[in-house]
């Protein structure tokens, strides 16, 4: 038993420790995270594309860096919108922007660059427009292919269980 | 003193937070590299016809107006392509107010520019590729409207930004009934 002798030759304290700066670590990347959601007023303010309806602009695996900010939305912007129904995300390009004088209402349509038609088929039955709060962030800037990692692991889960296999038995035998 | 593991961690970290200062240092100053793009829009005629079913979605599209642009593009936009760009998003928009809509704008036109050689445009007597109707079914209360063109370049890596062109003031006439005059 490598964790008892551990714990009688370095003491309750120093495993105390190590868990303490563990937990530390994940607290400051969850602070990180909602605090980055809270600064762009967006529930997820990085995105993996997971499709190709945007190519040849993005591919699958690209890392999009989202802003969604209190303004409204103009035409030719690419944003990532989420249907009240559907929990997928969607990445595509604004076609048709119509705002309400009294209320600030917009009424949006979307397309994706590599598709034929408007995104009337993908939204709700009955749905032709998508609102303002439907959109969860407008597209700031992007890096290609960083995100393939998350696709690897979306298409073959048993790459998941190994690599935190891995990491579990690398964390057993490292002796810092 | 060092074994092999802690120094291939040295050396991947050090090349990633290398990697990432590059990138950060490429996508700010892109935007900043000039280019002088030309580019021409006129317009031939714009003519307004009711009811042509458009959408199978949309049921009101049989009693709806469409206005249908006829117009004319010339531009060179290949000194815009540098080190840092995949492609060039090139689109015109249409906007307009009318009282009970602030704004209204619609893409009629877009066209994915990949290389130098697709980016020097010629187009004559092109009509809109996508439908161009109000969010109510008339153009009745739209006093005057406008032609833009956009570029929206997309870098390898790196920030989006967009690029308003040209602008044409036009109005949308009252459609014809071709029914009304047969009769």
């Amino acid at each position: 038993m490598d964790f008892v002798t551990n714990a009688k030759k370095f003491g309750v304290r120093s495993l105390l420790l190590q868990g303490l700066t563990f937990l530390s670590v994940l607290t400051s990347a969850f602070m990180i995270w909602k605090g980055l959601s809270l600064f762009t007023n967006s529930e997820s303010p990085v995105v993996v594309v997971l499709s190709g309806s945007m190519e040849p602009a993005y591919y699958r695996g690209d890392i999009l860096f989202l802003n969604n900010g209190y303004s409204p939305i103009e035409v030719g912007e690419v944003v990532v919108y989420k249907l009240k129904d559907k929990p997928i995300p969607i990445v595509h390009r604004v076609l048709k922007v119509h705002t309400q004088r009294e209320t600030g209402e917009q009424f949006l349509l979307t397309k994706g660059d590599n598709n034929n038609a408007d995104d009337r088929g993908l939204y709700n039955p009955g749905q032709l427009w998508i609102q303002r709060d439907e959109i969860i962030g407008r597209v700031k800037g992007f890096v290609p292919y960083a995100g393939m990692g998350t696709i690897w692991m979306n298409d073959y889960p048993q790459l998941k269980l190994g690599l935190l296999g891995t990491l579990c038995v690398l964390s057993l035998f490292s002796n810092d | 003193m060092y074994n092999f593991l802690q120094r291939l961690s040295g050396v991947t970290s050090f090349a990633m937070s290398t990697l990432m200062a590059l990138v950060v240092v490429i996508s700010l100053t892109t935007p900043f590299i000039p280019s002088s793009p030309t580019f021409d829009v006129s317009l031939h005629n714009v003519q307004t016809t009711t009811g042509r079913a458009m959408d199978p979605f949309d049921r009101t599209s049989r009693k709806a107006e469409y206005a249908r642009l006829t117009f004319d593009l010339d531009a060179d936009l290949s000194t815009m392509f540098n080190w840092n760009t995949k492609l060039l998003f090139a689109y015109m928009t249409v906007d307009y107010t009318t009282p009970g809509f602030e704004t209204n704008r619609v893409v009629i036109w877009d066209r994915i520019i990949r290389n130098k050689r697709q980016a020097k445009l010629k187009l004559r007597k092109h009509h809109n590729k996508y439908a161009l109707r109000n969010h109510p079914l008339t153009f009745e209360d739209v006093e005057g409207a406008n032609l833009t063109l956009h570029i929206n370049p997309v870098p390898y890596l790196g920030v989006m930004y967009d690029k308003p062109m040209v602008s044409l003031p036009f109005t949308i006439p009252r459609p014809t009934k071709p029914a009304a005059n047969k009769a």
